[in-house]
């Protein structure tokens, strides 16, 4: 991981940590390979254009990177309609390809908790008990060369 | 009661952050202060679960940010006299009374300490008298961003587990893990301060405290004892070419955790013998 001054700040301050008081739905990311999960809490607001995000709240069990890439994304995500925050987790799944693996992983979990997050709100919007929407990430966190070296060794 | 308990959390961190940032004698009596609530913590937790009530190591985010002591010293005596408002709700009015007495005590002599100007938060990454390389910089600041949070996550663990056991045997165990882990996040904390890169270690989700599976989270845990150990070599081979003495600290942690894995394979030996998995 580059570090950086903004780096710094969102490691020594992470933007939007904790639960959410209020939250109307809750999307989970995973990691089956280590156990590592974000879970990203929504209050979802209405006004004259449709549904945004009022406020948005986060929580991991991961390492730093995990938090680094929450604190971003959920502040990018704040008051953005659901057509944004679709666009949001589009874009950082592009960009993953051009992160090391271990960084993609974190920020593949904490873009799937999002998207989790934003489908739960809307499947509770015709069943108000639906249960929290869990996905699973594709990438690994193990850089490819140490996959592929392990591979080779069984 | 629960609100009693989150807040002598939160006096517990906010007294330990003051003293990884003071640079003077004020640093050990404010360390001792923080190791008094975090007892005052226990305490109360323990009175929760005599009652049957249940709680969370939830709190609210806390605010260290500041360039002179006295400002968050300003903040921790409020915070301590709320508290001392809040133990008139207790039920057990001994312990509430205990607890008072070291409150008064505490809030007179924060009430009398020298100021002192803060460099915790200058996010310089300079270690006083040692010159890293950038790549060894950026290292040590992961290392420490990443271990001081799991030693407050271990720390939380390990005593939520040792409050709802009632078996010797383990809670000896339990407590020398605290322990070892308050020393780690004293040292790392105390390093972070240094660099100016001071935090409060995040929340701890519920589900990592709130063990299932205590075999399960045992043998996870020796894994990530193991683990751990791997990351102390790296760092102390990435800080070796401009600090022996750094290198040498981490080689000492490394060796350290060993008694962690010792003491958490006799935790699962015994644990399996009783329960038969």
């Amino acid at each position: 991981m580059n570090v950086d001054a903004q780096l710094i700040e969102h490691m020594m301050n992470p933007k939007n940590y904790g639960t959410l008081a209020g939250s109307n739905a809750e999307g989970i990311g995973k990691n089956p390979e280590n156990g590592e999960k974000v879970a990203v809490y929504l209050r979802v607001g209405t006004d004259d254009d449709g549904a945004y995000i009022e406020d948005i709240a986060f929580q991991a069990i991961g390492c730093t990177t995990t938090v680094v890439a929450g604190s971003m994304i959920t502040e990018e995500a704040r008051e953005l309609n659901i057509n944004g925050v679709r666009n949001l987790i589009e874009a950082t799944m592009k960009l993953l390809d051009k992160l090391p693996a271990e960084d993609a992983a974190c920020s593949e979990m904490v873009a799937l908790a999002l998207g989790a997050a934003v489908d739960t709100y809307e499947e509770r919007l015709d069943d108000p008990d639906f249960p929290v929407i869990t996905y699973t990430v594709s990438n690994s966190c193990v850089p490819k060369e140490e996959n592929q070296q392990e591979e080779e060794e069984v | 009661m629960k609100t009693l308990m989150i807040k002598t959390h939160e006096a517990w961190i906010e007294v330990l952050m003051a003293g990884f940032m003071s640079r003077t004698s004020n640093k050990q009596v404010l360390f001792d202060f923080s190791d008094i609530l975090f007892r005052h913590f226990t305490w109360l937790e323990n009175e929760l679960i005599e009652l049957g009530e249940s709680y969370s190591y939830d709190r609210d985010t806390i605010p260290i940010k500041v360039e002179r002591l006295s400002d968050l010293l300003q903040n921790i005596v409020i915070r301590l006299n709320e508290i001392d408002l809040q133990l008139m709700s207790s039920p057990d009015k001994e312990l509430a009374g205990r607890i008072a007495s070291d409150l008064h005590y505490m809030t007179d002599v924060i009430h009398k300490m020298d100021d002192e100007v803060i460099t915790a938060f200058n996010m310089e990454r300079k270690f006083p008298g040692i010159k890293l390389t950038q790549e060894a910089t950026d290292a040590l600041t992961l290392f420490l961003f990443e271990e001081s949070y799991k030693e407050y996550e271990l720390i939380m663990i390990y005593n939520y587990l040792k409050a709802h056991s009632n078996d010797a045997y383990m809670n000896r165990i339990f407590q020398i893990l605290i322990d070892e882990s308050f020393f780690h996040l004293k040292s790392f904390g105390d390093m972070q301060a240094k660099m100016g890169l001071l935090a409060v270690p995040r929340i701890v989700m519920k589900e990592l405290y709130q063990v299932d599976d205590v075999v399960q989270f045992l043998k996870d845990g020796i894994d990530e004892e193991l683990a751990a150990k791997e990351e102390c070599k790296k760092l102390s081979e990435a800080v070796a070419q401009d600090s022996q003495e750094l290198a040498k600290f981490f080689d000492f942690i490394n060796h350290q955790e060993n008694y962690h894995i010792a003491l958490m394979e006799d935790a699962l030996k015994h644990f399996t013998k009783d329960t038969n998995v």
